[in-house]
């Protein structure tokens, strides 16, 4: 599991000998030298435990060779013939062996248990990945060719009104679906490599403005407030990445709050960063709830059958991660959820230069 | 022959977006010539002078900017380009090599003639352009360099004109930002887009009835911009 690079297991080997040795010192004027060795000993189970088995070996062969020189008399002389030290090395070198192929065996099994879970999450997400778009892709689909055979085989007969419904309900359906297909598409590459960010210098009030022109028809359903002061600074971000990020905030609050209620788009400046936030007036959700909310797939458990994949809130998070922003939910005063996300400011380019006045 | 509004080349590779492209301008009388791919579009739009070119980016060749490019070696004509949300690089090139205005994929067919008719309306105004602009609240006299905003005198300073004037001569249509600021401060500032943010705010806030949701200097964003006026 130890990710460690192979010279800190022989390093650790000579300090943990040299520290050995010391302890021996200390040790011989009351203990007979045999308990020195049980000492070594010690050393060698630890780096066999917390090491490779290289440096196992090698702490069991200084061991036995500072207890020869060291301690056995003659001393400071390797005195090799002497057969119990063999024994003592012998001794030493099985348990290093021992233990580190036992260390290494629970380390394989660690790994494995670790890319199982990985696998099964994989799994997880595979398999609701693929719940949702039978949902979220096939009813819109089954509308689709419905609706238009329903018009091509007997459009005559139709009132012109029910003619009409059908064809806007085509047209609705198929934008979504798009627009589903999109949201698969955008997290895919977010997941897969970071996309390259077109950075420039952006306006958030622009980008609002925007998005409310774009999604005018999804919001018509809410009292959207915007509260932008003017003198806001510029941000460096990818602007059709930030638009995004957005409009899937706003886009979430119009559709998991009730019509009629108010949605506030705010801006402001703090502490070196820009916040933009989007209040609601929903049901709100529980502390708990509001980091899970961001995951992929996810959604509120009041709304397990409500369209949309669960994707929205996902990608608004890696594109605020990605501008080295970061995104969250607070319950907002009075009821209702917020979400807020950071962007870091910049120091602003140089101003145009023209003279104001007549 | 002149019974048509106007001729229409359409370039698309899918035969069924041609389909449904061809019906929906046949009905509002438009002519149109249907071409399947880049090197047809550039024959189609030499011999059959179209007054407008309908260009899908999307062709599996990339080569939609080809026809763009080749066309405004010879023409002026108003080029629109159709373009999936997926490709907002090949959007900006487009706009680069020269097209006039796009409508992202999946359309509905009432935003797409929109853009059709405001392109037309455009290429029939071109050569003269003198009116003074009606902007909500305000009157924009480029020519005299007058601004009265409900009656009275409001300042623009020879910049704002420049860029108003930039936004005016492709009314209706999308500016990109790199010719905004190359025709107002020169070549040398395209990269200079925070000039534009603090120019256009600046507009906003003189010309505008509510600056915060301005309904004539419109942001593209990641492209440009849109200046509308009222009729």
């Amino acid at each position: 599991m130890e990710p460690v690079r192979p010279w800190i297991g022989y390093a650790s080997a000579a300090a943990g000998v040299t520290l050995c040795t010391l302890a021996g010192f200390a040790m011989t004027p009351r203990f007979d030298i045999v308990n020195v060795a049980m000492v070594y000993l010690v050393a060698v189970v630890v780096v066999a435990l917390k090491f490779t088995r290289g440096a196992a070996i090698a702490c069991a062969l200084l061991s036995v060779l500072a207890f020869d020189i060291v301690f056995v008399p003659p001393q400071g002389v390797l005195t090799v013939n002497d057969a119990q030290y063999l024994l003592t090395f012998a001794i030493m070198l099985a348990v290093a062996l021992v233990i580190s192929h036992l260390t290494e065996k629970r380390q394989d099994e660690a790994q494995a248990r670790a890319r199982l879970a990985i696998e099964a999450e994989t799994e997880r997400v595979r398999s609701t990945l693929l719940a949702s778009i039978s949902h979220d892709l096939r009813t819109p689909l089954a509308v689709l060719a419905g609706a238009s055979s329903t018009l091509a085989e007997g459009g005559e007969r139709l009132a012109p009104a029910e003619r009409e419904a059908l064809a806007r309900s085509l047209f609705a359906q198929a934008r979504d679906l798009s627009e589903q297909v999109d949201k698969v598409l955008q997290m895919t590459r977010l997941e897969t490599g970071a996309p390259k960010l077109d950075r420039d210098w952006a306006s958030i009030a622009e980008i609002a403005a925007s998005l409310l022109d774009r999604l005018a028809d999804r919001l018509a359903t809410h009292r959207v407030l915007v509260e932008i002061p003017s003198d806001l600074p510029l941000v460096r971000v990818d602007a059709v990445l930030i638009e995004q990020a957005l409009g899937n905030l706003l886009d979430n609050a119009a559709r998991h709050t009730p019509p009629g209620t108010v949605v506030r788009l705010r801006a402001k400046r703090d502490a070196g960063q820009l916040v933009v936030s989007v209040e609601d007036c929903g049901m709100g959700l529980g502390p708990l709830d509001r980091d899970r909310i961001f995951a992929k797939f996810e959604r509120g458990a009041a709304e397990a059958g409500g369209r949309g994949m669960g994707l929205g809130l996902a990608i608004c998070r890696a594109i605020v991660a990605l501008h080295g922003g970061r995104t969250w939910a607070e319950a907002t005063p009075g009821g209702g959820l917020t979400f807020r996300f950071s962007l870091p400011l910049e120091a602003e380019p140089p101003s145009p230069s023209e003279a104001e006045g007549p | 022959m002149s019974d048509y509004l106007a001729t229409v080349l359409l370039v698309e590779d899918d035969t069924e977006i041609r389909r449904f492209l061809h019906a929906a301008l046949g009905v509002e009388g438009y002519k149109v010539v249907e071409s399947a791919n880049a090197r047809r579009g550039a024959i189609d739009a030499s011999s059959h002078k179209p007054d407008l070119a309908i260009v899908d980016l999307g062709l599996p060749d990339f080569d939609g900017l080809e026809v763009i490019k080749g066309i405004r070696e010879w023409s002026e004509m108003p080029i629109l380009v159709l373009s999936a949300r997926s490709r907002e690089h090949a959007k900006l090139e487009a706009f680069d090599a020269g097209a006039d205005d796009y409508v992202t994929k999946p359309f509905g067919i009432g935003e797409l003639l929109a853009r059709v008719r405001v392109a037309l309306r455009h290429r029939a105004r071109a050569p003269t352009g003198g009116s003074a602009l009606r902007l909500g609240p305000c009157v924009v006299d480029l020519e005299a360099r007058r601004t009265l905003r409900e009656g009275r005198e409001v300042h623009l300073t020879p910049i704002e004109y420049r860029l108003v004037g930039c936004l005016a001569r492709h009314l209706g249509m999308v500016v990109s930002h790199r010719e905004l600021l190359s025709e107002v401060w020169g070549p040398t500032h395209q990269a200079d887009t925070h000039y534009l943010r603090i120019y256009l705010k600046r507009l906003r806030d003189k010309l505008e009835a509510d600056p915060m949701r301005p309904r004539h200097f419109l942001t593209e964003t990641g492209v440009g911009y849109r200046l509308v006026a009222d009729e």
